[in-house]
């Protein structure tokens, strides 16, 4: 008498095993995988090859990603769009803006005014964490989080971004190959 | 002729500093052996690359794309970067051993090469007339590599992998040889090139007469080679690395040429014996318009395409199949394909038997000289490649007939069953 009791296979199982169906179902996967690489036009369309060729071909961020910071400026003037009203400073939760105004003496309609302008804008993004609040407060769309990722640097000071490096971005090298 | 000319000019100047037997015994042998030995260098190396390639693409990766368009140039770039770098023998090795062991490995891949027919005339070293029984003979010398790596490394994942890949090559080795006695029966000669001329004089490729001699040549040579599903001497997850854990740089890179050099050899004794070799419809008419030279170059890459097909095989399967159990690869080897080579040796007996008793039924013609093929008519052909399909039921009943009584594969059934039996009654067991 048998020790173990082994469930007695139907004739469709034999006939499975006899012939490796299983086997040749396996084969057939991996090689519709390999013709689908093949074949693919289209190489991050998700039907053949997932890998995305990164430094040389930029990827496809979320639209609702936030990245680096930005200053937009007037694209006519060239003249910054921040008016130093400090509500982007105020509604950051994590204080890592500082806005710096200066007042400058300017006339508006043949009298003397003082108008408070822009000086210097820090943002630290090592302490960021791109909630874009600051974006939501700005009542000029000037502060604005771009989809840029590529934010490492050598040091500690390098995630201090000033006024310059804001409004004109900084310099990435940029691989072709 | 423009492809014909450079040869003859090259061998009358030859003839002009040597002799007419050193040229034809010492210069073109050498010049031979050089090119093939090119040729199955880059084989391999683009072997490498293949497979990358293929595993990526099953994988929805890309593989290798940075070293030259599409990466082409990587096996190169793999090659400096294994011979820069550091070539460590551990402190309680057997030095010599240790240093001799790849080159052994090297060597009996290689040297297998010589009798192998890229295609006719210049384009085989050595036509030998036991070429089979050499390639059977050196190919198992590979194992004894692997021993003496897996032994003088002085380190227990080392041994241990050598003992499991000397213990798998033996066993295998009885099937793979047992298995191409089918063919030779229908072949009647040992050399290659011979089996090459037999079925190109049939017409035929003799894996129609023998469809189960040659699924039992390719599994036991994928065993035979260490490949995946039959990898459990490098087994990643047990073993580390196996009998090649304590080597680096080009010692170790050595012992990887050896292993895909094992490969092709595989591959192109399966491509000589049961593909037709360099044999290819039509092709011959190349020949018989005079353009010698290039009837050979368009054999030799027939051949290549052949070789390359079951080499892709053997990709495609290294990435389809996970590693067998220790016990489920001994019994494959003993239980299931040795026996049904004894089998296939019977049946493919029994075959010629058959179509000598028919002889001048239907104008079946059987053997005229012993020295050549069968030279079957198409009924000839018909009833024998009726008896290799029928031949692969009847060794698939009989096999389940033999190991009826064989563990099932699947332990966790098996755990299950047991609990089963042992459960008091009333209680439903749960698994």
């Amino acid at each position: 008498m048998a020790l173990v009791k082994t469930p007695k296979p139907t004739l469709a199982q034999k006939l499975k095993r006899f012939f490796f169906i299983d086997l040749i179902k396996g084969m057939g996967l991996t090689l519709k995988y390999n013709l689908g690489a093949i074949t693919d036009k289209d190489a991050v369309a998700g039907k053949g090859i997932y890998t995305e060729q990164y430094p040389k071909v930029r990827p496809d961020v979320a639209p609702r990603f936030h990245g680096a910071p930005r200053l937009n400026m007037d694209p006519e003037t060239h003249d910054t769009l921040c008016i130093a009203c400090n509500l982007c400073a105020i509604a950051c939760p994590e204080d890592c803006i500082d806005v710096i105004a200066m007042d400058v003496e300017i006339v508006v309609a043949g009298k003397p005014r003082r108008k408070k302008v822009l000086d210097e804008f820090i943002f630290d993004t090592s302490r960021c964490m791109f909630c874009a609040l600051c974006q939501e407060a700005c009542p000029t769309s000037c502060l604005e989080l771009t989809q840029d990722f590529e934010l490492a640097t050598y040091s500690r000071a390098g995630f201090v971004w000033n006024r310059e490096m804001l409004e004109q971005g900084r310099e990435t090298v940029k691989y072709t190959s | 002729m423009l492809l014909l000319a450079p040869v003859d000019v090259l061998n009358e100047l030859l003839l002009k500093f040597f002799s007419a037997e050193t040229v034809n015994y010492f210069v073109w042998p050498l010049i031979q052996i050089g090119l093939v030995v090119t040729l199955v260098a880059l084989w391999v190396a683009y072997a490498t690359y293949l497979e990358r390639k293929i595993s990526a693409f099953i994988q929805a990766r890309l593989g290798p794309m940075r070293v030259g368009p599409w990466g082409l140039l990587q096996p190169i770039a793999d090659g400096l970067k294994l011979l820069t770098k550091e070539d460590f023998i551990p402190e309680k090795a057997d030095r010599w051993i240790f240093f001799f062991a790849p080159y052994i490995a090297v060597a009996s891949a290689f040297i297998v090469f010589s009798v192998i027919p890229f295609g006719p005339d210049w384009a085989v070293i050595a036509d030998v007339n036991i070429g089979l029984l050499l390639v059977l003979a050196v190919s198992s010398v590979g194992v004894l590599a692997l021993i003496l790596a897996g032994w003088s490394s002085n380190s227990k994942y080392a041994l241990l992998g050598g003992l499991r890949s000397s213990a798998q090559m033996v066993s295998y080795e009885v099937a793979m040889g047992l298995s191409l006695i089918g063919a030779l029966m229908f072949g009647r000669t040992l050399s290659l090139s011979g089996m090459v001329a037999a079925q190109g004089s049939d017409s035929i490729w003799y894996v129609l007469y023998q469809p189960a001699g040659f699924l039992m040549f390719l599994i036991s040579g994928i065993a035979e080679n260490n490949r995946a599903p039959f990898d459990l001497p490098e087994a990643e997850s047990e073993l580390v690395a196996g009998f090649h854990t304590e080597y680096s740089g080009m010692r170790w890179s050595l012992f990887f040429m050896a292993e895909y050099a094992a490969m092709v050899v595989v591959t192109a004794v399966a491509t000589t014996v049961y593909l037709g070799g360099w044999y290819f419809p039509f092709v011959h008419r190349l020949e018989e318009s005079g353009y010698h030279n290039l009837y050979v170059l368009v054999s030799v890459l027939v051949f290549l395409i052949k070789a390359s097909i079951i080499l892709y095989v053997y990709f495609w399967l290294r990435w389809t199949l996970p590693r067998f159990r220790y016990d489920q690869l001994m019994d494959i080897g003993w239980k299931w394909l040795i026996p049904s080579a004894l089998i296939n040796i019977v049946l493919s007996a029994f075959a010629v038997f058959l179509v000598q008793a028919l002889n001048g039924w239907r104008g079946i013609q059987t053997i005229e000289a012993l020295d050549r093929g069968l030279n079957l008519t198409a009924t000839g052909k018909g009833v024998t490649i009726a008896f290799g399909i029928a031949g692969l039921f009847i060794t698939g009943a009989l096999l389940a007939r033999i190991n009826w009584r064989s563990r099932d594969f699947n332990l966790k059934t098996q755990r299950r069953n047991i609990r089963l039996v042992n459960v008091p009654k009333g209680k439903p067991a749960r698994a």
